[in-house]
């Protein structure tokens, strides 16, 4: 009886310790859980940023104490004519790239996502293929075809009686050629995005314009891409972030020139960094950030407000 | 209401982190109100032991000088069986700077271009004492780039001597001798005989490429004993030798005896195998174009020294070069220091280095040795360049580099200045400025964006 009475006793208790513990378990699960995203977010984007922040107050050049400048850095990029040429080239660079990109990604995605399209796994395999290249080998072909006297390109160019163009070696026209292989690299990862966004949209639709009578075109401009909108805007968003952090391009291509017209945003901010101004170069990724983001939400907003 | 919630836990959370963030932040670099710091005297010593022994990492690029510094490595191993080198290619420049700042896995020695020394001698070892014994035997110049502040921060590794490549072939077709050439005046004669015998031609190397465009005005400098700043980094670009070399460019371009191409592009490749171009002035690495790229006008080619500003003046100046850097956070500094003076001060060691290898059949000929004795004119380390119609280059380039003047040391922003200097050069070999302007604009921009932001 006192066993019965002892453990109906100590049933009760038991059961809340254990109700408690699991209760606690069950509060805490989350937070192990997204623990060890928070460490990795914390080491490597927290802790860096705000590194950055405090860098970007100082003159630094990688050795000895850093010195206190307070608002020099950014007065300096703020005031510096190559900072706002850096910018002016990335922004130029965007409107020869993303319209372009978004007008031939949506219509050769809408060529790739046809039924009737035969061998389409053959072309959709083709368009990647230039973004899984690796740039330094396609940034080698691009020297050699745009050589100014001895490349493929100014030697058809000849055929048609035009005469040589400076496609590397003058200001003109060194921006169009790197957005040229920008585009030919990427597009290809632009044309994957655009048709998983066509294939969300529901065929049943396409059936019902068809049965009213209209026409492809009308089919395309008022179905695919209105309903395309998000998918595109989340594209537009990606690219303005590579075109503005565009790096690998002018440095393997170009190395910036011919003088600093194909500098972009990206590649300025890399010169700072390697030549040890790591103030300047702190204070310059932070305007960078500021700009992105701005931009980015902007695109957002644009999106938002359609909805 | 839980949107309300929501919001509660993200601003919680963002304040959160922006509080713990300043403190994890402070672990950034140590910040003073005045500038501090400058080039430490840390003077290494060399080890006493009779056997000294141990581990060292030695960084270097890959490549083939890897491979040559590789194959040493062998030799330096007969004469010190106890040290055990650890032999490492790295991409230098995107690696060295991070380690140096973080003092992680720090190696004992790596090599690096002259032009970066200055930018990381508080990590570095004062090489002043161990260096010595063979001061007087090192070509000045060598010893300028590498002194900061009064210490030596480098093993003076290559000397790289500008020297005048011509096409002798084509130019004995157009009865011009290029042998005579002994001062600039008598090149831009030689040129316009050229251009006179091959309208097209555009005979003298124009350096399209503005960092290499830099390099190669700073060469000229170099053998009028001077160089874009002095060694306290005070810029010298506005100066009566800049401008007689910026007027010798400016003149091959105005007349139209130069041809305008990045170096060793398809445009300059063609442009010298058709015989269009036929004067390369520039360091003796561009002996590589010939053995390795210039299909149809390989063997054509020989080298002599650069002309001279003024008669009898020297007929050299350097282009580019390398040292060998000891940081201090490495474990075994004093042990590379053995390596190195093996490589370069031994002459088992530099003639491994230079002289006939499994990479380079016969010897290494992009360039000399800094060390005088090794770099003996009489003695040769590389073979007689087949391109070259056999010539000894060694000879030439020996003789060459004993002719470069000391006072030219390189500033840590030098990189930098390539945004100004090279790209004005560039636009006064478009036509668009003359070289006072170059002078004016590029000195005002260095000063303002370089020197004054150290």
């Amino acid at each position: 009886m006192t066993t019965v009475a002892a453990t109906h006793s100590a049933g009760p208790s038991g059961r809340r310790r254990r109700t408690s513990t699991s209760g606690l378990r069950r509060r805490l699960a989350p937070y192990v859980f997204v623990l060890p995203f928070v460490a990795i977010f914390l080491a490597f984007s927290v802790y860096p940023l705000f590194y950055t922040a405090r860098l970007s107050f100082t003159n630094w050049h990688g050795t000895g104490a850093a010195e206190w400048v307070g608002w020099d850095n950014y007065t300096y990029l703020l005031t510096s004519p190559a900072f706002w040429s850096s910018l002016g080239n990335s922004a130029v660079l965007w409107l020869l790239i993303i319209p372009v990109q978004l007008v031939l990604g949506v219509l050769v995605a809408v060529l790739l996502g046809s039924a009737k399209l035969k061998l389409r796994g053959l072309y959709r395999v083709a368009f990647i293929v230039p973004f899984v290249t690796p740039l330094v080998a396609v940034a080698q072909i691009w020297v050699v075809l745009f050589d100014q006297h001895y490349g493929a390109v100014n030697a058809l160019l000849g055929l048609v009686g035009l005469p040589d163009v400076g496609w590397l070696t003058t200001s003109a026209w060194a921006k169009p050629t790197l957005a040229l292989l920008f585009l030919w690299k990427t597009t290809g990862f632009i044309v994957i995005i655009l048709l998983s966004g066509l294939q969300s949209i529901n065929g049943q639709i396409y059936e019902a314009a068809e049965i009213d009578g209209a026409s492809k075109a009308r089919q395309l401009w008022s179905i695919t891409v209105p309903l395309l909108r998000r998918t595109v805007m989340f594209a537009v968003v990606l690219q303005t972030l590579a075109v503005f952090q565009m790096f690998a391009e002018p440095f393997v291509v170009t190395q910036g020139g011919p003088y600093n017209s194909t500098t972009t945003a990206g590649y300025y901010l890399y010169n700072h960094i390697t030549r040890a101004d790591l103030g300047t170069g702190a204070a310059n990724s932070f305007l960078l950030v500021i700009l992105v983001m701005v931009l980015s939400l902007m695109f957002v907003r644009m999106l938002r407000a359609k909805d | 209401m839980k949107r309300h919630l929501l919001r509660r836990r993200a601003v919680l959370a963002s304040a959160g982190l922006a509080a713990a963030a300043p403190a994890l932040a402070a672990c950034g670099p140590d910040i003073s109100s005045d500038e501090e710091g400058g080039g430490s005297a840390d003077a290494l010593q060399a080890p006493t032991a009779d056997s000294p022994k141990g581990e060292i990492t030695i960084w270097d690029r890959s490549g083939d000088l890897f491979e040559v510094f590789e194959g040493v490595i062998d030799d330096f191993n007969a004469v010190y069986p106890d040290i055990k080198v650890n032999h490492v290619a790295v991409d230098i420049d995107a690696k060295l700077q991070n380690t140096l700042i973080t003092g992680t896995d720090v190696p004992d020695g790596v090599f690096l271009d002259d032009a970066k020394i200055g930018g990381y001698t508080d990590y570095l070892w004062n090489l002043g004492e161990v260096l010595k014994p063979y001061l007087g035997d090192i070509a000045q110049q060598k010893i300028d780039v590498n002194t900061v502040d009064g210490a030596i921060y480098g093993v003076p590794y290559d000397l790289n001597p500008g020297l005048l490549f011509y096409n002798a072939t084509a130019l004995e077709a157009a009865g011009v001798d290029a042998t005579a050439i002994a001062t600039y005046d008598d090149l831009l004669e030689a040129a316009r005989q050229y251009k006179a015998a091959v309208p097209d031609a555009g005979p003298i190397h124009l350096e399209q490429s503005a960092f290499l465009g830099q390099l190669q005005l700073e060469m000229y400098a170099s053998q009028l004993g001077t160089s874009i700043a002095d060694a306290d980094g005070e810029l010298r670009l506005d100066s009566p030798e800049y401008l007689r070399i910026l007027q010798f460019l400016d003149t091959v371009q105005s007349e139209g005896l130069g041809t305008r191409a990045e170096y060793l592009t398809p445009t300059d490749v063609a442009e010298m195998d058709n015989g269009n171009q036929v004067f390369y002035p520039w360091a003796i690495w561009f002996s590589f174009a010939p053995q390795q790229m210039l299909t149809e006008t390989s063997g054509d080619w020989r080298a002599m020294e650069l002309p001279a500003w003024d008669a009898g003046g020297p007929r050299s100046g350097a282009m580019g070069g390398s040292s060998f850097v000891l940081p201090k956070d490495g474990k075994n500094a004093d042990l590379a220091w053995l390596f190195y003076e093996f490589l370069m001060y031994d002459e088992v060691g530099y003639t491994a280095v230079w002289g006939p290898s499994d990479t380079y059949p016969t010897g290494l000929n992009t360039s000399i040795p800094a060390y005088e004795p090794a770099a003996d004119p009489s003695a040769p380390l590389f073979e007689p360049v087949e391109a070259l119609g056999g010539q000894d280059l060694w000879a030439v380039a020996t003789e060459a580099g004993a002719q470069i003047p000391g006072g030219t040391p390189t500033p840590a922003w030098w990189d930098g200045a390539v945004d100004y200097l090279g790209n004005d050069l560039q636009r006064m070999l478009d036509g668009d400025m003359t070289p006072e302007e170059v002078i004016d604009s590029s000195t005002e921009q260095i000063q303002t964006n370089l020197v004054d932001r150290q």
